[in-house]
């Protein structure tokens, strides 16, 4: 009888205090980025003893829907929503996304210019702002240093040499790799295939806007790739996303890899690597120009309490806040990050944080607008069809330049 | 008692279906609810004109009718087999059925990594006998590794309905071939078959519409690649409506897909009942 009585007073005190916190569920995804938010939790919720935080992290193809299905409903069950860069535009269209420019503006000492200029564009759309970069994933040259100064082969800083590099250092035979590659249809091609592009001067649309997928310099760019993937990548990569290509690289049995840059801790840390742990460095993606990607704190339109939604992510993007961020981990995407002594010290050294500010100075997301994941998946799909030997060049960037106007044009 | 029933299945059956119906008829874009409306049979016409749709479809004809004939003929074998007095038969059935348990997401991660060509074992294995196989890089080979695992899965399945048909067959025709002297081969041609020819198509057809389904292992090991070769309908339909979010073209395709499944089993029973008259 004692027993129970104590777990109904226990019962009573717990509710009491669940009771007396809000509580703002955060939709995130299972990465290592979303495990550094959660050790600044403790931080926000003593500064904000009303609020409790939750994180329903998951898997990224289960994110969109779900994040869609919560804003059709009259309440959402997701107080903050983060946005990957493809999805901005059509979400803010659509409506479902406050706009946070007036209070980004009216908060002191905010400095949203602060953020990278490629990085803090995306979350602009028709000049308001719907979404705070949360972090950047824009891609770089992952190599095995040691692999290159044995061969005494020079860092490649253009494509050509990247690809000439890469054969070099190929051994099939032995079972080693000079790219660890992931030409999976859809978004895992498209967003490695286009930095061969960027490299060549080719892009999706022209500056007025006109499809140019289907360009002589795209089909250059494309015909590079594949013979990258096929000279000096496993038979099988044309089939393989990044967990394939990462086991790769960290089984020591590939040279380079076109990644996120924020791999480069992981493929250094000896729990992962084991003895290759140190002997990874990155650079700029060949070309200089790079695939930008970046996440985005948001607010659902049909948020319970956007104030106090507000109150979590202008905390969570301040300066201060980035700091101890990069600082446990996370990518940075504020150049004063970037730039800061302190964080070079305790994070992952000056040279680290000084080439992704090169990174960021030109990197431009694979596609922008209302039906920017439509776009990437097809023509992500025709430089897979490419790839495998299904259709040419040619035909591969034609289909996918007609495909590219249908969905422009429905 | 019938009045709950029937408002549980207008619930759950009927207003979904009538729903999407609806849908099917309307430009209905679910980032864009503004511009909903009304477009009549357009999203049907487009049907016809849709390489990837008919593509789709394809690819999932050859799936589900090979991997359920190959499911059929193994599941039938295993079942003779396990009808017999063997030693340990509970034991036998027990391990086969194991794949059926297993999630099929978590199925196709196992053969994900099991068949990769660096880090697999059993291109591995091959490649120890001289045999070099890249099962998901080329075009027919992936779809037909994508068949192999659902045949690993499924035959268990199978096997087990067959196995309840073979249970459940009178006695007294294969005693009176056994008195007539019928050999094995004949009595299974004349006397087995015959009698077992409803539960074969029954499940046959449970199997089917199974199969028609495949999604997960498309989902985690090929995304329908390379290019579109592994790409089945119902891989196909969900990009529409839940990737691009073009829910009236889903719900049309949906329509024309369940049209087609429905001809089919019709199909199926049409062969039956010759089969049966003659």
């Amino acid at each position: 009888m004692r027993h129970v009585a104590i777990l109904l007073s226990l019962l009573v005190v717990g509710s009491g205090l669940v009771l007396g916190a809000k509580t703002l569920t955060i939709i995130m995804e299972e990465v290592p980025d979303t495990d550094v938010i959660r050790e600044l939790i403790p931080e926000f919720e003593a500064q904000n003893p009303d609020l409790k935080i939750v994180i329903d992290a998951m898997p990224y193809e289960a994110m969109r829907d779900k994040i869609l299905t919560e804003f059709l409903a009259p309440v959402s069950s997701y107080d903050i929503v983060i946005v990957d860069n493809p999805w901005t535009d059509e979400f803010a269209a659509g409506g479902f996304l406050v706009d946070l420019t007036d209070r980004v503006m009216a908060l002191e000492g905010y400095d949203f210019e602060d953020f990278a200029k490629p990085i803090r564009d995306i979350g602009v759309y028709k000049g308001r702002i719907f979404g705070l970069p949360f972090y950047n994933y824009a891609l770089a040259m992952i190599v095995r240093q040691d692999v290159f100064d044995e061969a005494g082969i020079p860092i490649p800083t253009n494509i050509a040499d990247y690809v000439k590099a890469c054969r070099q250092l190929t051994n099939k035979e032995e079972g080693f790799y000079g790219a660890a590659m992931q030409a999976k249809r859809g978004y895992k091609i498209f967003e490695e295939g286009k930095n061969y592009m960027y490299a060549l001067g080719a892009d999706v649309f022209d500056e007025e806007g006109n499809i140019v997928i289907n360009s002589h310099l795209a089909k250059a760019a494309l015909h590079l790739y594949i013979a990258n993937l096929e000279a000096a990548a496993p038979k099988g990569a044309v089939n393989w996303g990044f967990d394939e290509a990462f086991r790769l690289m960290a089984a020591g049995k590939a040279a380079t890899m076109i990644t996120y840059n924020w791999m480069l801790p992981s493929l250094n840390n000896p729990e992962k690597t084991g003895e290759l742990a140190g002997k990874f460095s990155f650079y700029e993606v060949p070309g200089g120009k790079a695939v930008l990607g970046a996440w985005y704190w948001s607010i659902p339109h049909n948020a319970a309490d956007i104030e106090a939604s507000w109150r979590f992510i202008s905390w969570v993007t301040s300066k201060a806040v980035e700091k101890e961020r990069v600082i446990l981990g996370g990518a940075p995407v504020r150049m004063s990050v970037l730039t800061d002594p302190e964080v070079w010290e305790k994070g992952y050294g000056k040279q680290y944080y000084l080439t992704l500010v090169k990174i960021l100075e030109d990197a431009e997301p694979l596609v922008r607008g209302l039906h920017a994941e439509e776009v990437i998946e097809t023509i992500g799909l025709e430089m897979n069809n490419a790839a495998a030997g299904i259709k040419t060049v040619d035909q591969a960037l034609d289909d996918a330049a007609k495909a590219v106007a249908e969905i422009l044009g429905g | 008692m019938v009045i709950p029933l029937l408002l549980m299945l207008l619930a759950v059956l009927v207003y979904p279906m009538g729903s999407s119906l609806w849908v099917s008829f309307e430009n209905y874009r679910l980032t864009a609810l503004h511009a909903r409306h009304f477009v009549g049979l357009a999203n049907y016409a487009k049907i016809p004109r849709d390489a990837r749709f008919w593509n789709a479809m394809g690819n999932t004809l050859v799936f589900v009718s090979t991997a359920v004939f190959l499911e059929f003929v193994l599941g039938f074998a295993l079942a003779l087999l396990l009808h017999r007095r063997v030693r340990m038969r509970n034991f036998f059935r027990s391990v086969l059925l194991t794949p059926m348990f297993i999630t099929p997401v978590a199925v196709g991660l196992i053969f994900r990594f099991m068949l990769n060509s660096e880090f697999g074992i059993i291109p591995y294995i091959l490649k120890t006998i001289g045999i070099e196989v890249d099962f998901f890089a080329t075009s027919p080979l992936a779809l037909f590794s994508i068949v192999f695992i659902d045949v690993w899965q499924w035959t268990p399945f199978m096997m087990l309905l067959l196995l309840a048909g073979l249970e459940s067959l009178p006695r007294e025709p294969f005693e009176a071939a056994r008195v007539d002297g019928a050999s094995a081969w004949f009595t299974f041609r004349r006397v087995t078959f015959p009698l077992m020819r409803p539960v074969i198509v029954v499940a046959v057809i449970i199997r089917m519409l199974d199969a028609f389904k495949v999604f997960e292992y498309l989902y985690v090991i090929t995304r329908g690649g390379p290019g579109n070769s592994t790409e089945s309908i119902m891989y196909y339909i969900y990009r529409v409506g839940f990737r691009f979010f073009r829910m009236g073209e889903a719900a049309a395709m949906s329509y024309v897909l369940a049209l087609i499944i429905l001809l089919l089993v019709f199909l199926e029973f049409q062969l039956l009942r010759r089969a049966r008259s003659t």
